[in-house]
């Protein structure tokens, strides 16, 4: 079960990649079908979390670098089918078959693309911008992908191992902003020629001790986020009003993030009083 | 920061990122300014009787600055023997007295946690249960505030 769960997680990584790569109709399946193979990835965590078993989310380093999208398609593929030879017989295990059965009759018929996002060309369609605004975009990129990432996977983690129905609401509003920021900077990464799978999270960010006091560091991190998007929105607002809009767009969502943490900080202490 | 395309490609595919499933010896550099830290594990070879860094990779909790500090100096340190790998640490840290220590913090967790895992090696070879050293960091990347 722990070995499928680590499957699955590698394969909704490169999916995800994948969807990233695309610059066709191949893009938005890529994604949807990323996001159904992490479902699946949380359905098996809750089976092993029932269980009562230990677990961590490890994993393997997923090589992404391609020229073709043919190329990743086929590894994609081969992943999948050894995901299928661990699946049991029971509703889930058959659900996830199936899904899979889907996934493969599409990434077969897709067309071929050549890939640029590996480039390193570090030019954006359409927006010119100079060597500073371009090196700031360039570092936000990278820290703020794997940063969303390791986000989705501590919220995650908390969730599956809470009864809590109020923590666990807010955790999945915080997962699903995590997923929109992590996709539209995956898509910008690509554009870039920087495309990157994030790095492995280390265990003892998502299995928390102390929940009081992660909520605090989270709402001073969120708070560093925030500044960190106004910076690079001040950099790049003169060579790009949309890139700067949708920097102050993405900082401002992160005020409703911090409004969130307080509110599971606040009920958290009343509830462990 | 210079963003060159060697700094890239350390981003991008940093070298010898994760933990080592049959590792001889870790060790941790620590930053108790933020929580940041570092796990370095080695696997450690004999040439001739002397240990050397057979296999080397690390984790962190850190900016990518200190991913990119982990993979230069984990590519440099790997097949070093033990008195190789001080020499690399001693020379980076000396380095990086030249550097802002907001610059410099992050690099001086990578080269800790080598020291602290080939410290913690040795300590092992008298002492089988010897705990895994941590090193925590002189330097600092919180920018201090300025006097009034």
């Amino acid at each position: 079960m722990k070995k499928l769960m680590i499957k699955l997680h590698e394969a909704w990584l490169e999916m995800l990649m994948a969807g990233f790569m695309s610059n066709s109709a191949n893009k938005e399946t890529l994604i949807d079908f990323s996001d159904i193979l992490f479902r699946h990835f949380t359905w098996i965590e809750n089976e092993i979390v029932n269980k009562r078993e230990d677990y961590n989310y490890n994993r393997t380093p997923v090589p992404i670098k391609v020229t073709n999208l043919h190329i990743i398609l086929k590894d994609i593929i081969k992943r999948l089918e050894e995901i299928e030879s661990m699946l049991g017989d029971d509703d889930l295990g058959f659900r996830i078959k199936s899904d899979i059965t889907y996934f493969k009759n599409n990434l077969n018929s897709m067309e071929d693309e050549e890939v640029k996002a590996f480039d390193m060309q570090r030019e954006l369609p359409d927006i010119s911008l100079t060597k500073e605004a371009t090196d700031a975009l360039t570092l936000f990129l990278f820290e703020e992908t794997y940063k969303e990432y390791e986000l989705i996977l501590i919220y995650n983690y908390l969730k599956a191992h809470s009864s809590d129905y109020y923590m666990n609401r807010i955790f999945q509003i915080l997962i699903d902003e995590s997923f929109f920021h992590l996709k539209r900077f995956g898509d910008l990464s690509a554009k870039m020629g920087i495309l990157a799978v994030p790095r492995v999270v280390m265990k003892e960010l998502y299995q928390v001790d102390d929940v009081i006091q992660f909520l605090k560091d989270g709402i001073d991190e969120e708070i560093i986020a925030k500044e960190e998007c106004r910076n690079l929105s001040d950099a790049v607002s003169k060579d790009s009003s949309e890139l700067a809009q949708f920097f102050d767009f993405i900082n401002n969502q992160e005020n409703y993030h911090i409004s969130l943490m307080r509110d599971a900080l606040k009920h958290y202490i009343s509830q462990n009083k | 920061m210079v963003v060159d395309d060697q700094l890239i490609e350390h981003m991008m595919s940093p070298k010898n990122y994760g933990s080592m499933e049959n590792s001889d010896v870790e060790g941790i550099g620590k930053n108790p300014d933020n929580g940041e830290k570092v796990a370095v594990y080695l696997k450690i070879g004999k040439d001739e009787d002397e240990p050397y860094i057979e296999d080397i990779s690390f984790q962190a909790i850190g900016c990518t600055t200190t991913i990119v500090a982990g993979s230069m100096l984990t590519e440099e340190a790997k097949e070093l023997n033990l008195n190789g790998a001080k020499n690399l640490v001693n020379a980076t840290l000396n380095l990086l007295t030249k550097l802002p220590p907001e610059e410099a913090a992050c690099s001086e967790m990578v080269a800790l946690a080598i020291i602290a895992a080939v410290d913690t090696y040795e300590k092992r070879q008298n002492e089988a249960d010897y705990p895994v050293i941590t090193y925590n960091v002189t330097q600092s990347c919180m920018p201090k505030e300025e006097d009034q």
